[in-house]
């Protein structure tokens, strides 16, 4: 498992931690030399009411695990993470440092285990003693052009919070394969994954984009998107649920879970097209449309005049899926589709690029 | 009834808010129109729109007296539709059960549910004349795509304007000489409340809910608001039901924001070099464009117009705004204002000439 070393090695060990396993891998330089999946114990994952509770054994995981694969832990130079809640900040690689490491413990701007990310590496980066620790494109990188933070109320701003990692590392790749900058094209990036998000990206920003999370947008294996909003109010008023309990509705348990009661979209794509489950085909496409009439929306970003729609993230796969989006939002520009969106590869990449100098280290401040 | 299109004489009732607007025509001749406004002192004995029936009723029979003759000749009376249930788009003859959903607000409470009750009045006193409404709100031709919201719980609503929709579709068909039926349009009809539709061959197939839905800002509503902070909100002990109703539906959007809800008055201030009004009103602008840009993947690109009606679309600036983000998707064409006293007299005019689509309002639709 170890590569050549030369002098130009640049050992970059990546770190991103899920809802209950983590996923680790080891790249020399562009090159991935190890990756695993380390599924952590269910009760473990559950008996802390805190998520960054589960620091410990995640770190003792990934180090075992390390160990045991034989990896020469010292030469890891960089240990970069999945970027947590954060404040919301510009997109970039970023060193780990106090503040961040504060503001995840102390007011993180929503609990998921990605706000792990930071902390372990950073741990871990102090544990080999000569690594540095990053995290890069955290999900609230925030580019936003004013007219988008407006919503229909003040008190709800429209927030940044979206798949930052993939959809930027997907404009990126395709950027380079059109070899061209970035920095000035015209893309919607859209992440199907088991959230969504649909991204304009003008010239290297992300001027407007779906709140993924909790917000607005299509609906997503496990999220509801858009709700009705006087709707939505009479049912958090009529007593008969908790606040938990709506919250689930929006988010974990909404979407394809809520209706087909499986957040696998394979699955629900065989029930519609082999089983003939009339509801799972409805529900599969009226996921399709509601994504292509966010592509539709954000064209008017570009007033029509974008380079491409790039479909990306795990449901990209389903062929079928993607050709339901593609039939509807083909008129606009010509799309691409990069299925899959590998993380551990986006983040060894831009640590990569910024170990070579080619791309800055921005500080979180 | 005696069918002469051209002798027979149209009584149109249009009971909103705060007036109550009547016209009387004979073919498409204007006899009389007029109006009368309602105080809000005057409103205010009353506990429900119900009860304004009779007040509102002798506000405009004061209005007719000197047109007494030609009420003899009467033989349409048609109401401005309230808010039934979904029902497919056409005129329906009031009948009892029809005046008793409208009466008891089965959907909803609002000034238009008097539309047809007064019609149904008028009839009472002049037994030769019909008493219809038409495209209320509640018309329906959703493609089923278009019910599927995020969580079962929630069912997307088709819940519009449908009087202005159609009519303003309908004229439009009339001018490019093509039948409404032929065509796809997307119509965003802009006033008050806000709705965007994708008309596919003369069918509403996908619209936001403008009431208090989803869909862009307006003047005094909110449209889509981000589900999770609005739950926590709702949780948070700090509003009651009705504040966080008003946030949503006339206390939202510009008036939220900007502290009225009159687009010349958010103008002037922009003139005068107020740069918030100008990012708020563009962003009402962007949103509705997005809307838009939405609809037009519900028609796969295939649109013939994109048609601008309602009160905004008289403002050259908010159109222009909208223009600069969609003026490539399509041809733009400009409807401005709502006839809504127009749309009540074309809709009396296709009974006349035997081409409405006539629905009898019964039991099936309260299923």
């Amino acid at each position: 498992m170890e590569a050549t070393y030369t002098t130009n090695l640049h050992r970059i060990l990546v770190v991103n931690p899920r809802t209950c396993f983590t996923k680790i891998a080891i790249y020399d330089n562009n090159k991935l030399v190890y990756l695993n999946k380390l599924n952590h114990n269910s009760e473990d994952c559950h008996k802390y009411t805190r998520i960054l509770d589960q620091h410990e054994f995640r770190r003792k995981a990934i180090l075992d695990d390390l160990k045991k694969a034989d990896i020469d832990i010292d030469k890891i130079v960089a240990v970069v993470g999945r970027g947590g809640y954060l404040k919301p900040l510009k997109s970039g690689i970023y060193e780990v440092n106090e503040l961040m490491k504060y503001d995840l413990i102390h007011n993180p701007a929503g609990e998921d285990s990605v706000n792990l990310g930071a902390l372990l590496v950073d741990d871990i980066a102090k544990t080999l003693g000569h690594a540095k620790a990053y995290i890069s494109n955290p999900i609230v990188v925030d580019e936003l052009d004013d007219i988008a933070r407006i919503s229909g109320h003040p008190l709800f701003p429209r927030k940044s919070i979206f798949h930052a990692l993939n959809q930027k590392a997907t404009a990126r790749g395709f950027a380079r394969q059109q070899t061209r900058r970035y920095e000035e094209m015209r893309l919607i990036v859209a992440h199907l994954g088991v959230g969504i998000t649909v991204g304009a990206h003008m010239e290297g920003r992300v001027v407007d984009v779906n709140q993924g999370f909790d917000g607005y947008g299509p609906f997503s294996p496990k999220r509801s998107g858009t709700l009705p909003a006087g709707d939505l109010v009479r049912l958090c008023f009529s007593g008969k649920y908790s606040k938990e309990e709506v919250e689930r509705m929006v988010m974990g348990d909404g979407g394809l879970a809520a209706w087909m009661g499986t957040e696998d979209v394979s699955k629900v794509e065989r029930m519609a097209y082999n089983e003939g489950d009339a509801t799972a085909k409805l529900i599969f496409e009226a996921m399709a449309y509601n994504v292509a009439k966010e592509i539709g929306a954000l064209s008017v970003v570009f007033n029509g005049r974008l380079d491409a729609i790039l479909l990306t993230g795990g449901i990209a796969n389903s062929q079928r899926f993607v050709q339901q989006i593609i039939d509807r939002v083909k008129f606009i520009a010509p799309v691409h589709v990069f299925p899959g969106g590998d993380e551990m590869e986006a983040l060894a990449f831009n640590v990569l690029a910024a170990l070579r100098g080619e791309r800055q280290i921005s500080i979180y401040e | 009834m005696d069918i002469n299109p051209d002798n027979c004489i149209i009584l149109g009732i249009n009971p909103g808010s705060t007036s109550t607007k009547i016209a009387l025509w004979k073919g498409r001749n204007t006899i009389f129109s007029g109006s009368v406004s309602h105080s809000p002192e005057e409103l205010s004995v009353f506990d429900s729109v119900k009860d304004q029936l009779d007040y509102r009723m002798q506000a405009v029979e004061e209005l007719l007296a000197p047109f007494e003759s030609y009420m003899k000749e009467m033989c349409i009376v048609m109401g401005r539709g309230g808010l039934l249930p979904p029902v497919p788009s056409g005129i329906f003859p009031m009948n009892d059960l029809l005046s008793d959903y409208l009466a008891n607000n089965k959907t909803g409470e609002h000034a238009s549910n008097l539309g047809g009750l007064m019609a149904e009045v008028m009839t009472k006193k002049y037994i030769q004349a019909d008493a219809y409404i038409c495209d209320p709100v509640g018309v329906d031709e959703f493609d089923e795509l278009a019910r599927v919201s995020g969580h079962p719980e929630f069912i997307r609503k088709s819940f519009y304007h449908p009087l202005n929709h159609k009519a303003v579709a309908r004229r439009h068909a009339g001018i490019v000489g093509k039948h409404y039926e032929d065509l796809n349009l997307i119509i965003a009809h802009m006033g008050g409340g806000i709705t965007v539709g994708a008309h596919r061959k003369g069918r509403v197939v996908d619209v936001n809910n403008g009431l208090d839905g989803d869909g862009p800002f307006t003047p005094e509503r909110a449209g889509t608001i981000p589900a999770g902070d609005l739950a926590r909100l709702c949780f948070s002990g700090r509003y009651t039901h009705k504040e966080i109703k008003r946030m949503l539906t006339g206390n939202g959007g510009l008036l939220a924001y900007l502290g009225t809800i009159d687009a010349r008055e958010v103008e002037r201030r922009i003139l005068i070099g107020d740069d918030f009004a100008e990012t708020i009103y563009k962003a009402m602008a962007y949103q509705v464009s997005k809307e838009i840009g939405a609809m037009f993947t519900v028609l796969s690109g295939e649109v013939d117009g994109i048609l601008l009606t309602g009160g905004l679309a008289f403002s050259e600036l908010f159109v222009g705004y909208i223009r600069e983000r969609i003026g490539r998707l399509g041809q733009i064409f400009l409807y401005p204002g709502e006839d809504e006293m127009g749309a009540l007299l074309t809709n009396s005019q296709l009974i006349l000439l035997g081409k409405a689509n006539i629905i009898h309002f019964d039991q099936r639709f309260l299923s």
